[in-house]
């Protein structure tokens, strides 16, 4: 792999003095393994059954009566009472998981399985992971560390840290390098634990501080163990449930630079098999270079694409269309002679109308006329009559 | 774009022509039948050729028969509607359906109305509404149906390419009626809404469209 070719460097700082590097070391290739959240902690939650101790009900608990059904008949449920009287005990139901004082059910027994098996590569892989996240600043930081003061991300410092004695020098250690921000913050996080914990002699909790990993002890183990939330650990046995807690990972870690150095012998690379894990090659990542977008926009995968087909976007997927009725623009659209047929129906319209109101106005004209007339008429009619009818009287009487 | 413009220019002048032979198709009929009057016998009108099938009964209990003649029309949910050109086959398997449907003899304007306001086709398997001319274009040109109002003469007078342009639509799905239906269980002759409705088919579909 390419990568292994060029590590980049890391820089060594002494453990007091002015924070500068000292030297240079290369990155070891455990810190280019595939980061994987989720073989972390699967290995992680089986991994952290394997310290539990076996807990179980008493065997006898709720079965130390000789209790008897009382059978039908009774008036009773058919639920073993127990036996005898003269007490408050006598005729109560037992042995039943329902019952007071009787048996849970499935009581819990201590053939349980505590503990998990997993495959030696898998925590290989694991570790592998967590041990690569620690050189992340964003997942260090999102775990919860305060590494804002910090010279450099993996921290690899002198080996004469290992020599140190005095918790004193620790203490002065940690914040001569700008790491004593994050015991600060143990220190000032100390609870009492919740639950029922608190009495069973785990009274306290803490957060996790800074992990101080070195390759050999000569004083650093006793440096450092009263100082709150501070571990260390032996480059030898890095242990997963101390590398990522709660199977988040991204601990914040002080390296010593022969520690550091031994990661690449202990943890190996893609080309040469790690010298104490026989036959374990560093995990190789799914994807080497994840920047998917350039590599889709790269001419090599560019000018192999075949052409683009042609989107029939004809009568495309489902084109919501206006109701015609309500909406001209479509209607016109289906039917151009629409507007036209409107248009004429229009005309039609107000022709008839015209020709309607004129047949109307004439046939109401004549009908006045006839009306005027004939009430002429009517009173000629009765002047005449009046007068013809003195006219023949006089005849008659002669 | 250029196809396009060609299928509308085509389309308003088979469209004119169309007004006119409606128009022309109602004034005969009434001068036939006045003609009749004054001579004192009667006019038959020719008898419908075109019916518009509504069904109006769910798909719980159906026996097999009518279930089987509604599937073949189909009519496969209540309230779907399909156009059907009458014959004497055609008149028997409504014979069997009658109790499931309600059908009549629509006019111009609510077979325009069916497939401007709810006309989809059947295109590549799938019901797509009829956006374009050129959908219709596409799938009938070869029958010399063009547009819009092609395909609506070619349903109101059943013509030639009926069977074909009746299967480019897909069965309208209607809504209920407006008002609602008096009673399904009895026949619209009774007072009820199932069956032969004749003309009536046009305010319902009014009603449903």
């Amino acid at each position: 792999m390419t990568t292994q070719q060029l590590r980049p460097i890391v820089s060594v700082f002494p453990i007091k003095g002015k924070v500068k590097t000292i030297k240079q070391v290369p990155l070891p290739s455990v810190f280019s393994a595939p980061i994987r959240p989720d073989v972390v902690r699967f290995v992680h939650t089986n991994m952290a059954k394997n310290n539990r101790q076996a807990h179980a009900v008493s065997t006898t608990a709720g079965e130390q009566t000789s209790a008897t059904s009382w059978g039908t008949g009774r008036a009773v449920a058919r639920i073993p009472r127990v036996k005898g009287s003269g007490t408050g005990r006598s005729g109560q139901a037992a042995f039943g998981n329902m019952c007071r004082g009787g048996r849970m059910y499935a009581p819990k027994k201590v053939w349980r399985k505590w503990h998990r098996k997993i495959n030696t590569n898998q925590k290989r892989y694991a570790v592998c992971s967590a041990i690569a996240a620690t050189a992340v600043t964003p997942l260090v930081m999102s775990r919860g560390h305060r590494v804002n003061k910090l010279p450099e991300l993996p921290l690899v410092v002198s080996d004469q840290l290992q020599s140190l004695t005095k918790t004193r020098q620790a203490v002065k250690f940690l914040k001569f390098i700008g790491a004593y921000r994050d015991v600060e913050k143990v220190i000032r996080t100390k609870k009492t634990r919740v639950g029922q914990g608190k009495y069973r002699n785990r009274r306290h909790v803490l957060r996790k501080g800074p992990m101080v990993v070195y390759a050999r002890n000569l004083g650093i183990k006793k440096a450092f163990r009263n100082i709150p939330g501070v571990e260390t650990a032996s480059v030898y046995t890095l242990n997963l449930l101390k590398l990522a807690p709660g199977s988040q990972m991204g601990r914040f870690i002080i390296w010593t630079e022969s520690a550091f150095k031994l990661l690449e012998d202990i943890y190996g690379s893609w080309e040469k098999p790690s010298k104490f894990k026989s036959g374990f090659y560093l995990p190789r990542p799914v994807m080497v270079n994840t920047d998917v977008e350039r590599i889709i926009k790269s001419d090599q995968v560019q000018t192999v694409l075949r052409n683009r087909r042609p989107r029939s976007r004809k009568y495309g997927k489902k084109i919501q269309r206006a109701d015609p009725y309500e909406d001209m623009s479509v209607m016109v659209k289906l039917n151009p002679y629409y507007k036209t047929k409107l248009q004429k129906q229009k005309e039609l319209d107000e022709k008839n109308k015209k020709e309607r109101k004129e047949i109307v106005d004439k046939s109401r004209k004549e009908y006045e006329d006839w009306l005027y007339f004939s009430e002429e008429e009517e009173e000629e009619e009765e002047e005449g009559s009046d007068e013809d009818r003195e006219i023949e009287v006089l005849s008659d009487e002669n | 774009m250029k196809l396009l413009k060609e299928i509308q220019s085509k389309a308003f002048k088979r469209a004119e022509k169309y007004e006119k032979e409606y128009l022309d198709q109602e004034q005969k009929l009434v001068e036939l039948k006045q003609k009749a009057l004054k001579e004192g016998s009667f006019y038959r009108e020719p008898e419908p050729k075109l019916a518009f099938i509504i069904r109006i009964r769910g798909i719980v209990g159906v026996p097999p028969k009518p279930r089987k003649i509604l599937q073949l029309l189909r009519l496969r949910r209540i309230y779907s509607g399909v156009f059907i050109r009458l014959n004497k086959s055609s008149l028997r398997m409504l014979h069997f359906i009658d109790p499931y449907v309600t059908w009549g003899y629509p006019d111009v304007e609510t077979v325009r109305a069916l497939i401007y306001k709810r006309g989809h086709a059947r295109v590549n398997h799938q019901r797509k509404i009829i956006d374009s001319n050129e959908m219709i274009y596409d799938k009938l040109q070869k029958y010399d149906i063009v547009c819009m109002e092609d395909l609506v003469h070619e349903i109101y007078t059943v013509g030639k390419n009926f069977k074909h342009a009746n299967s480019f639509l897909w069965a309208f799905k209607l809504k209920p009626p407006v008002g609602g239906f008096s009673t399904v269980k009895k026949s619209f002759v009774n007072k009820g809404e199932h069956g032969n409705r004749e003309q009536y088919i046009n305010t319902l579909v009014k009603k449903m469209i």
